[in-house]
């Protein structure tokens, strides 16, 4: 069984090395701008100009790009045709058709909306591509998130296939007794019933289980903890977050000022 | 010096009617070798859990007599720190993995980061716990993408990590082929040396005779026998409690009803024996035809 956890790439780039925390707060900066700042072109330009380039700095360029597409794409294309036709006080009309008239205020919506919803997906994508997430989590809880919530975050991301697999496991199990999963939506649901009890049940037992063995694994000692992976911070990244900080705000000024 | 005592131990889980354990009583010396055998529902693993705190501290329930686990009585422990005398290893190997990290390395050092290790000491460990567990290869792979065997030894290894002075372990070969289930008995024969006390649960009789100082044989939570593993082993009670007994046990026990097997010699627990015996009564066969 092996499955791929995260999006992280391995790569021996700048980008890798930076900080997760830098990242985590540029990545926020900039989403935070595209959404509040003015200029109908500012979130592409977001894009084009910073995301974009970073991702082939980071090595990752065309990850980076499909991923990036395959994820938008027919969210855009929805969000074309629905704003362009149907935005409400739309009246400069570009060019109809039959009973149907594409509208310009709708086509600029449409763009600012779906530029911002890029800028937001990408630069977490970026992030995720260029970032494992288990520095990233201790990263944090070296920065004063609680161990605990860590570690509900670093599970959650590994239980997914688990109980992926231990789902068809138990579907084999139930199909290979006769139990029929094909046919018509109302039949294919009703076999999924037969599923939700074991795997339910099944996941709770294993909680038990794993809760004793992390704190077999001295969990919850009262000694303070120390780290294996030792995690670099540059005074220049310190300073990179301040700016971003500033950033934010000059990007909240422009969005509250009149 | 008794490392582990207990006396008249007495156990209740909460949602349960009868205890689990009865009247235990028990001492087990530093760096014994102790294992425990006895049907599924014997209370094996509520014993284990006991010397490792989680009974009653994560279970809860009721328990009566004394229970002291390096002169210390186990109620009175606290669970979170008590974890670093008393090692526990548990059955299913998957449930054993963390989930907090990506690779085996990691996955070992885990509870090193927890009780505050340094990191020079932390690698130096790790690395010597793979090396003894034979898994040195895997460091880079993820603990899920193993095999269940792979997984019993990166659990066995994360507990030997935190070098507790009691490690306990529940079946911990379950998952284990032949070949890899005498490599951990290996490995906990060496540890036993080191000074380090054992108690294991475990079903494989073969192994124990070979290996185990002591073997304790519990049915429905009471001891029925404990001795050396020769005696304990060939105890004609065991099938009646639904114990396995060792194949060359069970050879040897119909070869004597057949009056194959040498007159008051102690039935076989391993292969070695059971040969001897065999040869004796053929040579024995040999000099009457002459």
């Amino acid at each position: 069984m092996v499955e791929r956890l995260s999006f992280y790439l391995e790569r021996n780039s700048p980008l890798h090395r930076l900080n997760p925390t830098t990242k985590l707060v540029v990545a926020f900066t900039l989403i935070l701008v595209a959404f509040l700042g003015r200029g109908l072109f500012l979130p592409s330009l977001i894009f084009l100009l910073i995301l974009a380039p970073l991702s082939f700095l980071g090595q990752v360029g065309r990850e980076f790009l499909r991923t990036t597409l395959n994820l938008l794409l027919p969210l855009f294309a929805f969000l074309f045709v629905m704003q362009s036709l149907f935005y409400p006080g739309g009246k400069t009309v570009l060019f109809g058709f039959w009973i149907f008239a594409v509208k310009l205020e709708g086509v600029r919506f449409a763009f600012l909306t779906a530029t911002r919803v890029l800028v937001m997906v990408s630069s977490f994508l970026l992030l995720l591509l260029t970032t494992h997430p288990g520095v990233l989590l201790l990263d944090l809880t070296q920065r004063g998130l609680p161990a605990s919530v860590a570690y509900i975050l670093a599970s959650t991301l590994q239980i997914i296939p688990q109980m992926q697999a231990k789902a068809a496991t138990i579907l084999d199990a139930q199909r290979s007794r006769g139990l029929d999963t094909s046919g018509s939506l109302g039949r294919r649901i009703r076999a999924l019933l037969p599923l939700v009890g074991p795997l339910v049940f099944g996941s709770l037992v294993d909680v038990e289980e794993r809760a004793i063995a992390i704190e077999a694994r001295g969990f919850r000692s009262s000694r303070p903890k120390t780290s294996l992976v030792e995690i670099e911070d540059r005074p220049l990244e310190r300073a990179l977050r301040w700016l971003c900080l500033l950033a934010f705000i000059l990007a909240l000024g422009s969005h509250l000022w009149p | 010096m008794a490392v582990i005592v207990i006396k008249n131990l007495t156990y209740t889980y909460p949602t349960m009617d009868h205890p689990a354990l009865r009247e235990v009583s028990l001492e087990v010396e530093a760096g014994e070798f102790v294992a425990i055998i006895g049907p599924n529902g014997a209370g094996k693993s509520t014993l284990c859990y006991t010397l490792a705190g989680f009974v009653p501290h994560f279970f809860k329930g009721e328990l009566q007599g004394d229970v002291y686990v390096a002169g210390q009585d186990i109620r009175h422990v606290r669970l979170e720190d008590w974890v670093l005398k008393v090692g526990l290893v548990f059955q299913n190997p998957f449930n054993q993995i963390s989930g907090a990290k990506f690779t085996v390395y990691e996955e070992i050092a885990f509870g090193l980061e927890n009780i505050g290790v340094p990191r020079e000491e932390m690698k130096r460990r790790v690395e010597e716990v793979m090396a003894l567990t034979g898994i040195a290869d895997l460091a880079d792979r993820s603990p899920y993408a193993l095999s269940g065997g792979q997984q019993q030894r990166v659990a066995l290894a994360s507990i030997l990590v935190m070098q507790p002075e009691v490690l306990v372990l529940d079946e911990p070969t379950s998952q284990l082929d032949p070949i890899g289930s005498r490599e951990v008995f290996q490995v906990i024969r060496q540890l036993a040396h080191q000074g380090v006390t054992i108690v294991m649960a475990e079903h494989k009789v073969e192994w124990i005779a070979q290996y185990a100082d002591r073997v304790i044989a519990l049915a429905e939570g009471e001891i029925i026998a404990s001795g050396q593993p020769a005696e304990v082993l060939t105890d004609p009670r065991l099938p009646e409690y639904g114990i396995g007994i060792s194949r060359y046990t069970a050879v040897a026990r119909q070869a004597a009803e057949e009056g194959l097997w040498p007159p008051h010699q102690r039935l076989p627990v391993t292969l070695e024996e059971a040969a001897a015996g065999f040869r004796a009564i053929e040579e024995t066969d040999y000099a009457r035809l002459r």
